[in-house]
C-alpha cells in the first residue's frame, strides 16, 4: 500500500503502521517525541494502522530534522 | 453456553418495543481501543508523565461509572501487544476486562494473532460478550448485544477490519471469512432501527473507514419515497488507527469517536436519548494520570501478579547453547549469533535467503542453559518477520547497503542465512560486494529469490530500500481460503515478534551450537 508522510509516496507492506511509514521516509526510528497527525490534524499514536491513501504530517522538534527523506 | 444465554437476551430485547419520547435519558459510553496489553503506565510523546496503566484506567471507570448510568466498551486489539499480555496469550487482559465488568469487546485485527483456538478460549473466559458482527468461523463471537440501561434499550454492533487475513499470518484466520463492515453495517442498522433507543456501531476498522461508514449510514433507511426514517443517528466507537479523537466528531447525521491507544486516555461520551434519537452527544477523552493515585487496588494486584508469573516464565530455561552465542562484532563481521538469529528466520518463513540486521541483536548469550530473560535481552525489539520476492540484483543491492557503513560499525551491518558472499571494504559504499553465492552457485541477477528480514529492515529501516522496492510492485494481495496471495509478499505475520519465534526454535531444538561458517567474508 501507498502512504503519503509529509507528501512524500512511500510504500507497505500491509499490516504495516504508522511507525513503519516513518521509518520509510526517515530511514531510521523515530526519535520518541515525534508528533504524527492525520488528515485531520489528529495525533496518531505510532502503531497505529495506515491504509492505502493515507496522508501523515510528522512534526519532529527542529533539531532533529536532518536525517534522510524528510 | 455463553454465546446461547447472551443471544437470546439479545433477541428477548429486541423483541420489546422501543421505548417512546416520554423523556429524555442520558447514557454515559466510557470506552478505550488498542490497549495492547500495556498494563503498566507509558511514556507518551511530549508528556511530562507516563500516561495509562490498568490500575488508574480502573479507578476513573469507577468514578466515571459513580456519576451516572454507563457502558464500558472495547473497540478491539486488548489482548496483544506488550509482554504483560504475550506471555499469558491475552489471558492476563481478559481476567483485567472481567474484574472492570466491560459491557462489550469487538475483536481487533490483533486478537487473532494467537490463533484460533487461542482466541476462542480467551472468549470462553470473559464474562462480557465479545463481538464482530462481519466474521464467521469463531465460536463465541456474536454480531450484536443488546443492553439495557437507564432504561435505554441499546444494541452494540461490532465491525472487525476485513483486511485481518492479509495483515495476519494465514494460519490465524485458517476457515474464517471477513465480510465487508459496511454490508453488514447496513444490514444490522437496518434490523435494529427503530427496536433499539441507542445503536452503538463498535468498530476495529481505522478512523478514516470510521468517516466513511458514518457517512455512508447518514442516508435514508429506506429507498421508498417519503420515508422519513434515517439510516443514521448511530454512535461510532472505533479503534485500529490509534487515532486520538478529543471530541466525537459528527458526521452526517452520525458521531465517530476513538481513544487513541494503551490506556492512556479514556473516551467519555455522554448521550441524550430520546425516542430512539439522539438529541445530544458530548464527548472528550481524559488523560490517565497519576492525579488519582495509585489506582484500583484490586487490578494493582492481579497487574502484579502477572507481573510474577512474567518473572517466573522469563526466568524459565527454554534451551541450550552449546557455545557461547556472540554478540560482540555482529555490526562489522560474521558472529554464531547473527547465523543462529538469520537461520531461525529463514527456517520460519522458508524463505531461500534472511537477512538480519546486526543492529537488532543486542547482546550475547553465554554457553548453558537458555532463559527466556536471554533472548529477551538479546532481541529486545517489537520485530515481526516479512519476506518479499525480490530479483538477484536487488539482493546484491541490499548486501551492498548492509556493508556501505561497516566503518563505522552500523547496526545496519548484515547477518545472512541461505547465502555467502564477499566484501572489500577499502572500496567505495556501493561498490563493496565482490561475491554472492548461494547453495554454491553465484547469485543470478535475474532470477527471483524469496528474502527475509524484519518488519524494521522491509520498511527501510537503517536506510534498506530494496524491499520497499519490491513491496511497491506488490499490489495484487488477494485471499484465497484464508491464504495470502501476492507475487511479491511471500510471507508476513505482524502478530508473532522475532524473540518469541527464537524462544520457540530453543525449546524445539536439542543444544544450539552455531558455528562461523565463512558467510561473510572480508577481502582486499
Amino acid at each position: 500500500m501507498r502512504v503519503f508522510v509529509n507528501d512524500r509516496a512511500v510504500d507497505l507492506a500491509p499490516g504495516m503502521t504508522v511507525r513503519h511509514a516513518l521509518l520509510a521516509a526517515l530511514g531510521r526510528e523515530p526519535i520518541s517525541t515525534v508528533g504524527v497527525y492525520d488528515a485531520w490534524g489528529q495525533l496518531l499514536g505510532l502503531d497505529g494502522a495506515v491504509r492505502e491513501g493515507d496522508r501523515l504530517r510528522v512534526v519532529e522538534p527542529e533539531a532533529t530534522v536532518q536525517g534522510e527523506g524528510l | 453456553m455463553k454465546t446461547f444465554f447472551s443471544l437470546l437476551v439479545t433477541l428477548i430485547a429486541l423483541s420489546l418495543p422501543v421505548r417512546g419520547s416520554a423523556e429524555p435519558r442520558t447514557i454515559r459510553i466510557l470506552h478505550v481501543n488498542d490497549f495492547h496489553g500495556f498494563a503498566h503506565p507509558v511514556q507518551a510523546p511530549d508528556m511530562a508523565q507516563p500516561l495509562g496503566g490498568a490500575a488508574r484506567l480502573a479507578h476513573r471507570i469507577a468514578q466515571l461509572r459513580s456519576e451516572r448510568p454507563s457502558l464500558l466498551l472495547a473497540a478491539g486489539d486488548m489482548i496483544q501487544g506488550d509482554s504483560w499480555a504475550n506471555l499469558n496469550s491475552g489471558a492476563a487482559v481478559i481476567e483485567f476486562m472481567n474484574l472492570l465488568r466491560f459491557d462489550a469487546l469487538v475483536t481487533g485485527n490483533h486478537e487473532y494473532d494467537f490463533g484460533r483456538e487461542t482466541l476462542e478460549k480467551r472468549i470462553s473466559e470473559a464474562v462480557f460478550p465479545v463481538l464482530a458482527a462481519n466474521v464467521s468461523g469463531v465460536k463465541g463471537v456474536q454480531p450484536v448485544t443488546v443492553i439495557t440501561r437507564n432504561g435505554l434499550r441499546i444494541a452494540v454492533v461490532g465491525l472487525v477490519t476485513d483486511d485481518t487475513p492479509e495483515t495476519s499470518h494465514p494460519r490465524n484466520t485458517r476457515n474464517l471469512h471477513f465480510a465487508k463492515p459496511l454490508e453488514r453495517a447496513m444490514e444490522l442498522v437496518r434490523e435494529l432501527r427503530g427496536k433499539a433507543d441507542l445503536i452503538v456501531l463498535l468498530t476495529h476498522i481505522g478512523h478514516a473507514a470510521d468517516r466513511e461508514l458514518a457517512q455512508s449510514l447518514s442516508g435514508p433507511l429506506s429507498a421508498a419515497p417519503h420515508h422519513s426514517m434515517r439510516m443514521g443517528n448511530l454512535l461510532i466507537v472505533g479503534g485500529h488507527s490509534h487515532t486520538r479523537v478529543e471530541h466525537p466528531v459528527r458526521i452526517g447525521s452520525n458521531y465517530v469517536a476513538q481513544a487513541w491507544e494503551h490506556g492512556k486516555t479514556l473516551g467519555v461520551i455522554d448521550v441524550v436519548v430520546d425516542g430512539g434519537a439522539i438529541v445530544s452527544l458530548e464527548g472528550h477523552l481524559e488523560e490517565i494520570t497519576a492525579a488519582g493515585g495509585v489506582g484500583d487496588p484490586q487490578v494493582a494486584d492481579l497487574v502484579k501478579r502477572y507481573d510474577e508469573r512474567s518473572t517466573a516464565l522469563l526466568s524459565a530455561v527454554v534451551g541450550t547453547a552449546a557455545v557461547d552465542l556472540v554478540q560482540e562484532g555482529v555490526r562489522r563481521q560474521e558472529t554464531n549469533l547473527g547465523n543462529l538469529v538469520a537461520d531461525v528466520v529463514r527456517d520460519t518463513t522458508k524463505a531461500d535467503v534472511a537477512i538480519v540486521n546486526g543492529g537488532s541483536i543486542r547482546s550475547g548469550i553465554s554457553r548453558g542453559p537458555v532463559t527466556m530473560k536471554d533472548v529477551y535481552a538479546t532481541l529486545p525489539f517489537d520485530n515481526y518477520l516479512v519476506a518479499v520476492r525480490m530479483s538477484g540484483a536487488q539482493l546484491r543491492d541490499t548486501l551492498e547497503h548492509g556493508v556501505s557503513a561497516v566503518e563505522r560499525g552500523e547496526g545496519r551491518f548484515p547477518q545472512v542465512s541461505g547465502l555467502s558472499f564477499a566484501f572489500d571494504p577499502s572500496r567505495s559504499a556501493g561498490q563493496r560486494v565482490v561475491r554472492v553465492e548461494l547453495g554454491g552457485k553465484p547469485l543470478d541477477p535475474n532470477r527471483e529469490y524469496v528474502v527475509a528480514t524484519l518488519d524494521f529492515i522491509a520498511a527501510g529501516g537503517d536506510g534498506y530500500r530494496a524491499f520497499g522496492a519490491a513491496i511497491r510492485s506488490a499490489g495484487d494481495f488477494s485471499d484465497t481460503g484464508g491464504a495470502l496471495h501476492s507475487s511479491r509478499l511471500a510471507y508476513n505475520d505482524p502478530g508473532r515478534w522475532l524473540r518469541d519465534i527464537v524462544a520457540d526454535y530453543l525449546r524445539t531444538h536439542a543444544a544450539l551450537a552455531p558455528a562461523l561458517e565463512g558467510r561473510i567474508r572480508k577481502v582486499r
